[in-house]
C-alpha cells in the first residue's frame, strides 16, 4: 500500500495527472457493456448474477467520472497520464519487457521452452541495462537450465518443445 | 481408537521420514511457484503415487500438499506473488513488512502460523472427526452465500483508503468471475469467443499478471524493492530476527489458532477452499483488531491470520473425502483416487474397515507438519536476502518465469498471455490506486459466490427468502451485519472521543 501511494503520481503531485485514473473504469466499463450485449438473450439464472454487479460497477464508474470532472474544473489536476507513464526514465525498459514477453509467447511454440527462455532472458537483462554479456549470458543459461530440469524433465509437464528439447532427450536417452 | 492405536501410528508415520522429507522439499520448490497447485504436481507424479504402498504413497501426497499451502507464502511475503490463491491475502502485510526490512520476521511468521495452524487443527479433526463430518451436511448453498459475502467484504476493507476506487477494483473483478459458462445452463457469457474461457477466467494466470508480472513492471522504477533502511537490515539479517519472529508468534498464538480453526470450518465444506478461508481470516482479523486501521501497512497479525487459515484448511478438505466420500477440493480428489487405486473405497465404512488409512491420513499430516517446521525454520534467513537482488535482474526473471508458470496448470499456450494481460490491468491498477487485490478478491470469490446464490435461488424456484430460511444461516447474517456495523460504530466512538477530547481542551 505504501509503496502503491508513493508510485501513483497522485501522492504528493502538485497537479495530479487524472486522466490516468480514468483508464480503469474505461476499460471496466467497456467489458460491462460488452458483457450486458452478449448476455441480453440469456435465461435469468445466468444473467442475474452478472447484471446485478454489472449496474453496480456502472453506477460506480459514473459517480467516479463526476468526481474527476468536478477535480477537473476545480483546476486540482491535468487530463494528463503521467502517473502511468512515468517516471519517464522507466519507460523503454518497461515497454521492452512488455514486447519481449509478448515475443516469447509467440515463439515459444516453435523454438521450444529452453531457447525461447534462453533468448528472452538474455535480451530482457540487456534491455534492462546490463552491459556484460558473460552475466547475460550466465544468468540467461541458468534460467533455462533451471526451467528445463523443473518442467520438463522432473514435473514432466506439455511445455513446448524445440530442437534444444529434442536434442537432450536424445542425449539422456541413449 | 485407542491411545495405543494412536501411538502406533505416529510410530509408523515417523519411520517414513526418508519419503516425507522429499515431499516437503518438493512441495516448497513447487509452492513458490505460482502454477503449481499441489493437484497438478500429485496428478504428475501419480505413476510414483501409485507404485508405492498405500501408507508411503499417503505420506508422500500429504506431505506435498502441506507444504505446497505452506510455500505459497514465501514469495507473497518476499516479492508480492502469491504462490496460490491462498497466499493472496499474506500479500497484503507480507510485503510491506519485507519493504521495511522484516522479511526474516515475515517468513518466521508465515511458517509458524501455518505449520502450527496446520498442526491444531490436524489434532482437532482426530479428536472430533465424527462430529466435524457432520459439518459438511448442515453448510449448504444458502449458508456458503453468507460465508462468501464475509470474504467479499475485505473489498470494501481494502478500499478504505479511497473508497470509490476500491469498490471499482471489486465489482471490476467481481464481473470478470461472471466470465464462462453459467451453472445451471452451461451458456458461454462474455468469453470473447475464447473456448479456454469457457470455464471461467482461470486463477493461476490472473493471480500471476495481477501480482508478479505488474509489480514486476513498477519495481524496475527503483534499483532495489527495499528501501534503504530496509537494506541495511537485510544484509546484517542475523539469527536474531528469527528469534524474533518466534517471540512474535507466541505473542499472537491465540491469533494462530481462532484463524486456523476458521480454516478448518471453511475447508470442511466441499468445494470451498483456501483462498476463502484466507481472505475470511484476514477480514475477521481485522475486524476484531484493537488497531484496525494498521491492518496493510505490514504488521505481523496480517500474516499471521491468512496463512494459519491457509494451513487450516488442509485438514478440513480431506474430513468430507474421509468420512463421506466427497472430496472437499482437487487435491483431496486425487489423493481419492490413489487410495481407491489401492482398493480403498472412501466413506462411513473406511473407520470400521481401514482405520489405519482413516486416521492415518491426519496422523501423517501431524507428522509432516513436526518435519515442516525443522525444515524450513532454518531458511528463513537465507531466503530474506533475495531482498538484496537488484530489480534489473529480479524483473526479467519474475515476469518470465511466471509467465512460464501460468502455462504449467492447464497446459493452453492462452494462459500465458492472458496472463500478460492481466498484468498490464494489474500495473495500471497499482499506478492509479484501484487495488489488484480488490481485483483478484473478486475474481477469486465472484464465481463461486454465483454458483452457492443461484443452486441456492434454484431450491426455491427463485424465491429469495430462502436465504434466511435456516437457524445457521441466519446466525452468519447476524455475524455479517455485526462484521459490517462493528467498523462504523467504532468509528463512530472515535471519532467521539476526540470531540470530547477537544471540548474539554477549549474548557
Amino acid at each position: 500500500m505504501t509503496k502503491e501511494s508513493n508510485k501513483s503520481g497522485d501522492a504528493g503531485v502538485a497537479n495530479p495527472s487524472l486522466g490516468a485514473d480514468l483508464v480503469i473504469p474505461a476499460l471496466a466499463l467497456a467489458f460491462a457493456v460488452y458483457f450486458f450485449v452478449d448476455i441480453a438473450e440469456l435465461a435469468w439464472e445466468a444473467k442475474a448474477n452478472g447484471v446485478l454487479i454489472g449496474t453496480v460497477l456502472v453506477v460506480l464508474i459514473g459517480i467516479q467520472v463526476a468526481r474527476l470532472g468536478l477535480q477537473l474544473g476545480r483546476g486540482e489536476g491535468s487530463f494528463g497520464f503521467e502517473s502511468l507513464l512515468g517516471p519517464r526514465e522507466a519507460l523503454p525498459a518497461r515497454l521492452a519487457l512488455v514486447g519481449i514477453t509478448i515475443a516469447f509467447i509467440a515463439v515459444v511454440p516453435w523454438l521450444g521452452l529452453t531457447l525461447t527462455l534462453l533468448l528472452a532472458m538474455a535480451a530482457a537483462l540487456r534491455a534492462m541495462g546490463l552491459k556484460s554479456w558473460q552475466k547475460i549470458l550466465l544468468i540467461s543459461f541458468i534460467v533455462a537450465a533451471s526451467a528445463w530440469g523443473l518442467f520438463i524433465a522432473l514435473l514432466e509437464t506439455d511445455m513446448p518443445h524445440g530442437p534444444v528439447e529434442a536434442m537432450l532427450s536424445k542425449i539422456l536417452s541413449k | 481408537m485407542t491411545w495405543d492405536f494412536l501411538a502406533g501410528q505416529f510410530a509408523q508415520q515417523f519411520g517414513l521420514w526418508w519419503i516425507i522429507w522429499p515431499a516437503i522439499l518438493l512441495g516448497i520448490v513447487v509452492g513458490i511457484l505460482p502454477g503449481f497447485s499441489p493437484q497438478n504436481t500429485l496428478i504428475m507424479l501419480l505413476p510414483l503415487t501409485l507404485a508405492v504402498p498405500v501408507e508411503q504413497a499417503l505420506a508422500f501426497m500429504i506431505a506435498l500438499y502441506c507444504a505446497n499451502h505452506l510455500a505459497g507464502g514465501i514469495p507473497a511475503i518476499l516479492v508480492k506473488i502469491p504462490g496460490s490463491g491462498g497466499a493472496a491475502a499474506t500479500t497484503l502485510d507480507g510485503y510491506p513488512m519485507t519493504k521495511k526490512g522484516q522479511a526474516q520476521q515475515a517468513l518466521v511468521l508465515c511458517f509458524t502460523a501455518s505449520v502450527f495452524g496446520g498442526l491444531i487443527t490436524t489434532l482437532a479433526t482426530l479428536a472430533l472427526l465424527p462430529w466435524l463430518s457432520k459439518m459438511g451436511l448442515y453448510l449448504r448453498s444458502v449458508e456458503m452465500v453468507v460465508v462468501m459475502l464475509f470474504g467479499l467484504t475485505l473489498i470494501a476493507v481494502i478500499a478504505a483508503k479511497d473508497f470509490l476506487k476500491g469498490m471499482i477494483a471489486g465489482f471490476f473483478g467481481l464481473l470478470l468471475g461472471v466470465i464462462g459458462t453459467d451453472h445451471i445452463y452451461n451458456t458461454p457469457r462474455a468469453t470473447f469467443g475464447f473456448l479456454e474461457l469457457y470455464d471461467g477466467v482461470p486463477i493461476v494466470p490472473a493471480l500471476i499478471g495481477l501480482f508478479a508480472i505488474s509489480e514486476a513492471l513498477v519495481m524496475i522504477e527503483e534499483k532495489m524493492i527495499v528501501t534503504e533502511e530496509g537494506r541495511a537490515k537485510a544484509v546484517s539479517a542475523q539469527w536474531a530476527g528469527i528469534i524474533d519472529g518466534l517471540r512474535l508468534s507466541v505473542k499472537h498464538w491465540w491469533q494462530i489458532v481462532w484463524t486456523a480453526f476458521v480454516g478448518l470450518f471453511i475447508g470442511i465444506v466441499p468445494g470451498a477452499g483456501a483462498s476463502i478461508a484466507s481472505f475470511v481470516a484476514y477480514q475477521q482479523s481485522r475486524l476484531w483488531s484493537k488497531h484496525p486501521e494498521k491492518f496493510g501497512t505490514g504488521i505481523p497479525e496480517g500474516v499471521i491470520a491468512p496463512e494459519a487459515a491457509n494451513n487450516g484448511v488442509t485438514s478440513g478438505t480431506l474430513v468430507p473425502t474421509l468420512a463421506l466420500g466427497v472430496p472437499g477440493g482437487s487435491t483431496a480428489a486425487v489423493m481419492m483416487i490413489v487410495l481407491q487405486y489401492h482398493g480403498l473405497v472412501m466413506g462411513p465404512r473406511l473407520f470400521a474397515t481401514n482405520p489405519e488409512v482413516a486416521y492415518g491420513v491426519f496422523v501423517s499430516m501431524a507428522v509432516a507438519y513436526v518435519f515442516m517446521i525443522f525444515t524450513i525454520l532454518p531458511l528463513a534467513r537465507y531466503m530474506s536476502r533475495i531482498v538484496l537482488i537488484e530489480t534489473s535482474y529480479l524483473a526479467p526473471v519474475i515476469v518470465l518465469v511466471t509467465i512460464v508458470a501460468a502455462f504449467v496448470e492447464r497446459q493452453y499456450a492462452f494462459d500465458m498471455a492472458l496472463a500478460l494481460i492481466f498484468g498490464v490491468i494489474g500495473y495500471i491498477a497499482q499506478k492509479t490506486n484501484y487495488h489488484v487485490t480488490a481485483i483478484l478478491i473478486g475474481v477469486i470469490l465472484g464465481p463461486l459466490f454465483e454458483e452457492y446464490l443461484v443452486r441456492a435461488l434454484r431450491l426455491s424456484e427463485g424465491h429469495p427468502s430462502i436465504l434466511f430460511s435456516s437457524t445457521l444461516g441466519n446466525v452468519l447474517w447476524a455475524l455479517l451485519a455485526l462484521s459490517l456495523l462493528l467498523p462504523a460504530w467504532r468509528g463512530w466512538r472515535r471519532s467521539k472521543a476526540i470531540a470530547d477530547a477537544q471540548f474539554r481542551e477549549e474548557d
